[in-house]
């Protein structure tokens, strides 16, 4: 449940809207389980992370913003672009660095783009976007529009100087932006007590005056209540928010990623008890018949993406020059 | 024609174009109430209010980054990096996110940002803000760079900068900032990519940058005195490159020397004379020729300092060294 | 299989030399370290060695100039065939031969005797000090525009005159270079008349009455290039008067207690002796001008300009500081025997430190010398002339020698340069100082 360090303004969800999520959640797992086979498989290129455990902050994130808002992502983006809006299809498709991709092929995982749906690009380079979503929330706030910019970035970022920069402009200025934290514990294979001389992180944004807000990310609808409260606190002209989202990376750092830095238990474990898919599934006692139901459905949206993307256009090779300038 | 400075006719360029334009604005330390270390914009705080001429924090990445994000809303900021010496701190910005989302994003994304800055030895400012860094920028991908020598080229090209949809690297010279020019009465953009012809020859060309063009113009001054007839040439964008016009001046001419303070080892200059060699090869009649600070880092002595960038004395030397007999 | 005798480099910046002549013909037996011919280099002619046993097979360049490394000989067992070309003469026709003898050599495709490998080896080694040195100085500096890479035969000219001969269908090997290092430039193509083939063989012997033109030599054309590089230099020139009378008194001492085969000193060596001491107490005047740095040397090895048949050289006295003047003169005075006969070694003209001109016994009272780079002064010397001058508020009549200082200020400042003259004048005036 959503632990709120200030006065909460949860609307809550109804049940209807939880299983639309539940659904949603599930359709990444799945999704991101096909990409680790493909790739295992050899079929994809690249460098590939993925976010199996996180799915309810992407989609608790997500359900709270308005299509008018924008997000800039990670690395490990898959899940966020999907809960904003992006088709399976698009994703998988750029995945397979096809034409029809949703950055045609340009960007791969660790790109992906969908300006149309508000996605401004997932950053490779840990802490990259910060200083971008500063920015794109002050063109709201020039330009007085209701919108707020939001980050992903994860408990490694927080380290970096351009994090640290970020906030401080962000606060400074009072702009519409939203930081969210998805502290997982682990900057690539380094553990937090290697990276963080604190544990929380919450104290980072508090000193420099931006109000923080502590949530339990395996609980999609605690995300949700978290980020309506923030994204309400920053459009009325407050300044922006931080969300510290405390997630559960229930893989390695990428696919194939032999995790020799953590116990095996320990993923055991928290698939166990922190899987914020089974954790939803026990919450609205979702039968096995519907589980099931469910479950053919969104895995027959992921095998139609794979058919769709191997069906795609392979680029031109000349046309790696056509995006160089405007 | 009116006369300017040049520091005048960059304030000029700014004004009118946040006169003209809400989604212009200015961004960088201490140009509000102070005008900026240069006084470049002294004066416009009173004019545009607080909210579009924005002191910011000492924060490199933060002001380079929220520039990027709202280019990417479609305003055109323009942000000042105090001396070049800091684009190092805000390298991250410009190289891996400012120069890259247009291709990442698959043409989704354009960021018209212009990222003004100076700088140049000449003052005894030490090694930390004097360093000539213009050839790093014109090795990436994505960026435009501008380096006009004159106050009608640096009105003219500014405007250009702010209404390029690419972001732009925008150098200006310290030493040149008092100096005066003729200016047409209302601002004609200048096109990127096209020469100026600044002094017509027969028997070498030097191809000078920034501060190095009026150095060479008295060099050419100085040759005819000893019957060399001398056509300088002053690129004033370096990306993109108006090789033709460089290579047709030596195809006339067939010797050629560079020019620019910044060190020669790895320098534009190398850019340069493999450009002309490519394009004019079987019209050289001598080596070419190149002019640049000596490899060290600034030192802060005068005497030092004098000897180790180059003057009008050191591209006349290499003027007679391609036209020299055995 | 035989070894090839390639033309040797034999000193920092030495691209190609001149072949005078050969000291053995074609079928002679030659030895390791045996003269072998005679080569004129742009600082001196010296008689070449051999580097292996054998006999000398074939002869493919007679004479003329020909780059270093080419190939410009054979020398192998008695009978030995040897896939060379008619032999030809140097310039340009030379290369080409040399290149198809390496590729004949090739094909043998056998190891080389101990006597070819060697050499090559020494020069690969030295090539990469070389290339170690100017690494370490190019990083301190704008790249250097150096041209001293031997260009292997190919006949050095710039793009555009190269097109143009193309064009104009003239051989470019045929035109004679005037760019910088002899490099063939557009105007020399323009001005080429065909038939008026590059040093063109040196010259008959004029007809009475016909304007003499003369070829000039390497050592001409060194000194041409070098005086002109010095002449750049932002010179300024100390001229002072020294009473020689002592200085004199000191020489006949000197002669009368000249023991048998011991050269009679000079005021030259004299002088020589006196500037060397006064160089280690003015290091700033002991000094080379690099163009990044200047060079203070522990040192002073004092050069004397000579009037050789070929023009002039100028031999260094080593150590002339802690030599005395009778061995300075020992020293001067087989260095210039050597120079008149064109036998000085390179190792004779390097590492001067200074140098002195005297043109006094030409009866020149005073003269400007020009710099000797990297030297950062050169000091010229007059005839001494008796000369009245007031002593004591008397008029007496004095030994005087006129002394002219030209100073490179770049490296020398004028204080610097006046404080080293009042110190050879006070020297000459009291030698005994010196000793």
């Amino acid at each position: 449940m959503a632990k709120v360090e200030e006065k909460s303004v949860a609307t809550g969800l109804s049940d209807e809207r939880l299983r639309d999520l539940f659904r949603e959640m599930l359709l990444m797992r799945r999704f991101e389980e096909k990409v680790e086979e493909r790739f295992r498989a050899g079929e994809l290129p690249g460098f590939l992370h993925v976010a199996i455990g996180q799915e309810a902050v992407a989609a608790g994130v997500m359900s709270a913003l308005e299509p008018d808002d924008t997000i800039m992502s990670t690395h490990r983006a898959h899940a966020h672009t999907l809960a904003k809006g992006t088709h399976p299809n698009a994703i998988m498709a750029e995945l397979y660095g096809k034409l029809e991709g949703c950055s045609q092929g340009y960007g791969g995982s660790m790109h992906l783009y969908d300006v149309a749906n508000g996605m401004l690009g997932a950053n490779a380079v840990v802490g990259g976007g910060l200083p971008q979503i500063t920015g794109t929330a002050l063109a709201y706030k020039l330009r007085k529009q209701p919108r707020v910019a939001v980050a992903f970035f994860g408990d490694g970022a927080t380290n970096t100087g351009a994090f640290h920069e970020s906030l401080n402009l962000a606060q400074l200025w009072k702009v519409p932006a939203l930081f969210v934290l998805e502290m997982n514990g682990w900057a690539e294979s380094t553990p937090m007590s290697q990276h963080l001389p604190i544990t929380d992180l919450s104290e980072r944004a508090k000193a420099f005056g931006m109000k923080a807000i502590s949530v339990d990310g395996q609980d999609v609808e605690a995300v949700h209540d978290a980020t309506a409260e923030a994204r309400a606190y920053a459009v009325e002209g407050n300044g922006p928010v931080f969300l510290n989202v405390r997630t559960y990376r229930m893989v390695g750092h990428y696919i194939g990623d032999p995790q020799v830095y953590r116990e095996k238990d320990e993923i055991a474990d928290l698939r166990d008890t922190k899987d914020p898919i089974e954790l939803l599934r026990a919450r609205l006692e979702i039968s096995d018949e519907d589980f099931e139901a469910l479950d053919t459905e969104v895995t027959a949206i992921v095998e139609a993406s794979v058919e769709f993307a191997k069906a795609g256009t392979d680029p031109n090779p000349e046309d790696a020059l056509k995006y160089v300038y405007a | 024609m009116p006369e300017l400075t040049y520091r005048e006719a960059v304030r000029d360029a700014l004004s009118a174009a946040m006169r003209q334009d809400e989604d212009v604005f200015i961004m960088g330390e201490d140009i509000a109430e102070m005008g900026g270390s240069m006084g470049v914009t002294q004066g416009m705080l009173a004019e545009f209010g607080p909210e579009r001429v924005r002191n910011t924090p000492i924060s490199e990445i933060a002001i380079v980054g929220a520039g990027i994000g709202a280019a990417m809303q479609g305003m055109r900021p323009v942000v000042e990096i105090m001396y070049q010496d800091f684009l190092t701190i805000s390298m991250e910005q410009i190289v891996n996110q400012a120069a890259k989302h247009r291709t990442m994003s698959g043409g989704q994304l354009k960021v018209p940002l212009t990222l003004r800055t100076q700088g140049g030895a000449g003052w005894s400012p030490g090694a930390q803000h004097a360093q000539q860094v213009e050839s790093w920028f014109c090795h990436v991908p994505g960026l435009k760079v501008a380096y006009p020598s004159t106050p009608e080229d640096v009105r003219g090209l500014l405007w250009s900068s702010i209404y390029d949809d690419n972001p732009v690297i925008f150098f200006e010279h310290r030493l040149l900032y008092p100096l005066k020019g003729e200016v047409p009465e209302e601002i004609e953009p200048i096109p990127f990519g096209k020469a100026r012809v600044m002094r017509e020859g027969s028997d070498v060309t030097v191809i000078a940058i920034g501060r190095m063009v009026p150095e060479a113009m008295q060099a050419a001054q100085d040759a005819e005195q000893e019957g060399i007839s001398v056509e300088v040439i002053d690129p004033r964008t370096l990306l993109p490159l108006d090789e033709e016009a460089l290579i047709a001046s030596v195809k006339k001419t067939t010797r050629c020397v560079t020019a620019h303070e910044a060190v020669t080892r790895g320098g534009f200059g190398a850019e340069l004379a493999a450009v002309v060699q490519s394009g004019a090869f079987d019209y050289l009649d001598a080596p070419i020729e190149r002019v640049g600070a000596k490899f060290a880092p600034l030192a802060f002595s005068p005497a030092m300092e004098q000897w180790a960038v180059p003057h009008a004395a050191d591209v006349l030397e290499a003027v007679k060294r391609t036209v020299a007999r055995a | 299989m035989a070894t090839e005798v390639k033309l040797p480099r034999l000193g920092q910046g030495m691209e190609s030399g001149t072949i005078v002549k050969w000291l053995k013909g074609e079928g002679e037996a030659v030895k390791k370290r045996e003269p072998l011919y005679e080569l004129d280099t742009d600082k001196v002619t010296q008689e070449v060695e051999a580097e292996a046993d054998g006999v000398l097979l074939k002869i493919l360049v007679d004479s003329g100039e020909v780059d270093v490394g080419s190939t410009i000989a054979f020398i192998g067992k008695e009978g030995e065939e040897v896939s060379a070309p008619e032999p030809s003469s140097g310039n340009g026709a030379a290369p080409a031969a040399a290149e198809d003898e390496e590729a004949a050599v090739e094909d043998a495709d056998e190891p080389e005797t101990e006597g070819s490998a060697a050499p090559a080896m020494d020069d690969q080694r030295e090539r990469g000090q070389e290339a170690a040195a100017a690494t370490a100085a190019g990083a301190t500096d704008h790249v250097a525009q150096s041209n001293d890479v031997p260009s292997n035969g190919r006949v050095k000219a710039s793009p555009l005159a190269r097109r143009l001969a193309r064009e104009k269908g003239i051989e470019i090997s045929e035109v004679s270079g005037t760019g910088p290092d002899g490099r063939i430039v557009a105007e020399d193509v323009e001005n080429f008349t065909p038939g008026a083939a590059k040093a063109a063989a040196p010259a008959a012997h004029p007809r009475s009455g016909e304007v003499e033109e003369i070829q000039l030599s390497n050592t001409r054309k060194t000194i041409a290039r070098r005086l002109t590089e010095a002449w750049q230099a932002p010179v300024f020139q100390l001229t002072v008067n020294a009473d020689m009378t002592r200085a004199n008194d000191l020489r006949e001492r000197l002669v009368a207690r000249l023991r048998e085969g011991e050269t009679k000193p000079t005021v030259s060596d004299l002088l020589t002796k006196v500037a060397a001491a006064a160089l280690l107490r003015h290091p700033a005047v002991n000094a080379h001008y690099t163009g990044d740095s200047i060079l203070r040397f522990p040192a002073a090895h004092v050069g004397i300009a000579v009037a050789a048949p070929n023009g002039l050289v100028v031999p260094v006295i080593r150590d002339a500081d802690r030599r005395s003047i009778s061995e300075i003169a020992a020293a001067r005075a087989e260095l210039v025997g050597r120079a008149r006969e064109g036998k000085l070694q390179l190792a004779d003209m390097e590492d001067g430190t200074f140098t002195i001109s005297n043109l006094g016994m030409f009866g020149i009272e005073q003269f400007v010398a020009v710099l000797n780079p990297p030297q950062a002064a050169i000091l010229a010397v007059g005839a001494t002339v008796e000369t009245p001058v007031v002593r004591d508020g008397e008029v007496t009549v004095r030994p005087l020698l006129t002394l002219t200082l030209t100073c490179d200020h770049r490296a020398i400042d004028g204080a610097e340069g006046a404080d080293f003259l009042r110190t050879v004048k006070e020297l000459l005036e009291e030698p005994a100082l010196a000793l």
